[in-house]
């Protein structure tokens, strides 16, 4: 812990919370009283069961949900400040592919919006491409990839543009066990070699503790977080670590953190 | 014995899941169904079956003489419906499209808009066209040019309703997310438009076309008949029936089908080359 402390904070979240008003007109707290410093370079997930206000506070923080109170700080700047400086990559549950460009085309989509020359695009885009290991799908349709495929293309295209901050929610949640785990290891190769600050929003416990350093854990009705846990597994995570003891205990802690009765 | 009749039927059952022979059969089945239908209207076993007589009803062959004798003046004709269906339906999908845009900009006034070009659409062009003859009367002195215009107004309500109400759907129903992906990247209203909803709305665009040029089509031969000037294959169709020129206006209404196979045919090859991209 006294390690990161001395780290920089990049996202301080302050007593947020979030609102809802549903289709009859009754207001629907989402989420509540949520402090968190996240510190750069750092892989946290937010883990808890659906109507925990995961996704509510991940979308807060890229400025895709207004906060009813409290506020979130982003070295310094309000989300929207962050966001419009075009710095957060969203990686969405699906793939969100435009099926009417190519795999590479898909991948310069953010470029292209950023103005970047012609070559440039190019260039990161194969790089990009190489980096999730569809580098022969580059001229490929997306509708012509496999699930676990397209997930990778939405993967690279957010790595892309190279953001400060990156923003998963529940990226892996639809793909077979045997994907998901090819993917962990990727993701977790790429966090290394870039060395972002990666949210990353899941209801998978086992998910969480492989690849974060902390765990969040929320919990509902109404939505707030109810426990960190540390992740205290060595870097880089091999995937036989899921058979340790340790990694069991870890899983364990995660799970009896969860408020308002067993899951 | 059982063992042949299991054997037999294995064999249909391939025929019919075989995709090659599927693509076959769809055009060697409707194009035989044709030519069975030629035949007994050519043997006269349809007017036998009709109680009708070859007067009324002329044989094929017939038909294709009178065709052949008239192409000079039925190639004026066409002439004359196609210009008018092509120029309402190009000015009426515009017209379509720029209000689904609006609708989807400002979907508070756009969307007025499109319920009121919906419901201009729903009035049968048989009502329509003698309106439009009327309204368009000063529009200028010359009567084939009142008339053509009269008739271009028609086809292009017709095409504009068809085209803004599927061009709408284009440019509002996107994947779920991509609106929000557009946010992440600080997209202005500008880009999400010409990268997301253009593109998205481009497949909408053939759906609207695919009944909007046979609709087309159909509404200025409609038209024609209530038109001041006479012209056009739907207004020779009309004038020939009333002079009990049979023949004639079978040669005409030939002609009405050979223009929409032609141009179902053209806006096939069109959609697969500007869709090819849109798997």
């Amino acid at each position: 812990m006294s390690e990161t402390t001395e780290r920089e904070k990049e996202i301080t979240i302050e007593d947020l919370g979030v609102t809802f008003r549903d289709n009859a007109g009754n207001d629907v707290q989402a989420l509540t009283g949520v402090n968190l410093d996240i510190y750069k370079g750092e892989f946290v997930s937010l883990l808890g069961p659906s109507g925990c206000g995961k996704t509510t506070l991940l979308r807060s923080v890229a400025d895709l949900q207004e906060p009813t109170e409290g506020s979130i700080r982003i070295s310094g700047m309000t989300p929207k400040e962050v966001r419009l400086e075009q710095k957060f990559g969203f990686v969405f549950q699906q793939p969100v592919l435009f099926n009417w460009r190519t795999v590479k085309k898909n991948v310069e989509l953010p470029l292209e919006i950023m103005y970047y020359d012609k070559e440039e695009r190019s260039k990161r885009a194969d790089e990009m491409l190489e980096m999730v290991g569809l580098k022969e799908f580059a001229n490929h349709f997306p509708r012509q990839l496999s699930g676990g495929m397209q997930q990778r293309v939405n993967i690279a295209r957010a790595f892309g543009i190279r953001p400060e901050i990156l923003l998963m929610d529940e990226p892996f949640s639809a793909l077979d066990e045997f994907t998901k785990e090819k993917l962990h290891e990727d993701l977790l190769r790429i966090w290394r070699q870039t060395n972002k600050t990666v949210l990353f929003v899941t209801h998978n416990i086992q998910e969480a503790v492989f690849l974060s350093d902390r765990v969040c854990v929320l919990s509902p009705h109404p939505g707030r977080l109810s426990a960190v846990v540390d992740i205290d597994l060595p870097r880089p995570r091999r995937l036989d670590m899921k058979d340790t003891s340790h990694f069991n205990e870890l899983v364990t802690k995660v799970r009896n953190s969860f408020e308002g009765g067993s899951l | 014995m059982a063992h042949m009749i299991k054997r037999r039927k294995s064999f249909f059952q391939k025929m019919r899941e075989n995709e090659k022979v599927q693509s076959i059969s769809t055009v060697v089945l409707p194009v035989l169904l044709g030519i069975v239908i030629l035949a007994l209207w050519q043997g006269q076993q349809l007017h036998a079956l009709f109680h009708t007589d070859t007067f009324t009803l002329p044989i094929p062959t017939t038909i294709g003489e009178i065709f052949i004798d008239n192409l000079d003046k039925i190639g004026k004709n066409t002439v004359s419906t196609v210009v008018v269906a092509l120029i309402g339906l190009i000015l009426g999908s515009l017209l379509g499209y720029g209000i689904a845009v609006l609708a989807a900009v400002f979907p508070k006034f756009g969307k007025g808009g499109l319920s009121i070009i919906g419901a201009f659409a729903s009035i049968p062009v048989v009502a329509l066209a003698p309106v439009l003859n009327n309204w368009t009367k000063d529009v200028s002195k010359d009567a084939s040019v009142r008339s053509m215009v009269a008739k271009i107004l028609v086809v292009m309500l017709i095409a504009a309703a068809d085209m803004g109400l599927n061009a709408y759907r284009g440019l509002t129903e996107l994947e779920q997310y991509s609106e929000d992906l557009m946010a992440t990247y600080a997209a202005k209203k500008r880009v999400t438009f010409l990268k997301l909803r253009l593109p998205n709305s481009l497949p909408y665009v053939f759906t609207a076309l695919k009944v909007a040029v046979p609709a087309s089509i159909m509404t200025t031969i409609v038209s024609e008949y209530f038109a001041e000037y006479i012209t056009g294959i739907g207004r020779q169709i009309r004038e020939n029936i009333v002079l009990a020129q049979y023949s004639t206006a079978w040669a005409y209404i030939l002609t009405a089908c050979l223009i929409g196979i032609a141009s179902y045919v053209i806006l096939m090859i069109v959609q697969s080359i500007a869709l090819r991209n849109y798997h």
